[in-house]
């Protein structure tokens, strides 16, 4: 578990961090920690895997990637663990889940593809049909974005 | 805003991995063989103008100990906004999207997803949702996860 002092840390730089010269020093002034802390401590962090990843997020919009299809598969159960590497293996797909099904929603693994553009993000789709012989899927585009922020704690 | 190949070079590197040295942006500039003030400029450009959405930690709010996953919403057409700014208001909700199938019609259009400290708080929450706009609430948890992370090819190089 992360302690009083991660839980602090990270809640002052969840929104970002300083854009100046020596960002953890500064960090460390507004919380009484040392620079050196505050690095060791984003390190060890990083090493627990509770930071996923220490960077940037990009709006994949501003840099020309348009099209988000969200794909939704039905997948029978037994054959999860062979299709869910074959579609996480795509570059253009960035997340790839199983998910429970209900009586109203029987698509059990859900990829989401990232293009420049529709045709390109369909073409991954159609390649994974034929790599696996899937055939029930929705591809669900977004429409409207009412909220992208980062993961708060 | 319009990027360079510098930029490009710039965000290709740190959408993987920000140094986590003293001086961070100086180690960029050696990296790409720049100035340091012109990586820290070109960075704060591209936050001010919204292609950096966040310089930071991208947290698993799972490893942290928080529980959370992906809701989905059959709304009414005519209340789609009022019940988008009703998940909007809450500071856990991270992604929040209209959604339509495409070559099929699927029962829900508003996905969302949400986080939680347990899973007492994120049913509570749900429920609140569902209490204020008089519709079901649907918790597609993750059960398996065979891919995560969002990187995209930015520059292929010259």
């Amino acid at each position: 578990m992360a302690d009083e002092t991660d839980i602090k840390l990270i809640k002052c730089i969840q929104d970002g961090i300083p854009l100046t010269e020596r960002p953890y020093r500064d960090i460390g002034n507004a919380l009484g920690l040392s620079e050196d802390e505050v690095v060791s401590r984003l390190g060890r962090l990083i090493k627990e895997k509770k930071i996923r990843r220490f960077a940037a997020s990009v709006a994949h919009r501003k840099i020309g990637i348009n099209s988000n299809a969200m794909t939704v598969w039905r997948v029978p159960s037994e054959r999860v663990d062979e299709v869910g590497p074959i579609m996480a293996g795509f570059p253009e797909v960035t997340h790839c889940y199983e998910r429970p099904t209900f009586p109203d929603w029987p698509y059990n693994v859900f990829t989401m593809i990232h293009g420049y553009t529709d045709e390109e993000c369909e073409r991954v789709i159609e390649a994974i049909k034929e790599k696996t012989g899937l055939e029930d899927y929705v591809i669900l585009y977004s429409e409207k974005e009412f909220k992208k922020t980062g993961t708060r704690i | 805003m319009e990027l360079d190949n510098i930029d490009k070079k710039i965000l290709q590197e740190i959408q993987s991995n920000f140094p986590l040295t003293p001086r961070p942006f100086r180690t960029l500039a050696e990296q790409l063989s720049l100035e340091e003030t012109d990586v820290l400029n070109r960075i704060k450009d591209m936050v001010n103008n919204k292609v950096i959405r966040r310089l930071g930690p991208i947290i698993d709010t799972q490893a942290m100990g928080n529980t959370g996953g992906l809701m989905a919403m059959k709304v009414p057409e005519d209340k789609i906004e009022d019940v988008a700014e009703i998940i909007n208001a809450y500071s856990s909700v991270s992604h929040n999207y209209l959604r339509k199938g495409r070559n099929k019609d699927i029962p829900y259009n508003v996905w969302f997803t949400m986080s939680a400290p347990d899973k007492e708080a994120l049913g509570k929450n749900m429920k609140e949702i569902e209490d204020k706009t008089g519709l079901v609430v649907r918790n597609l948890p993750t059960t398996k996860k065979f891919k995560i992370g969002v990187r995209f090819s930015i520059y292929k190089g010259d």
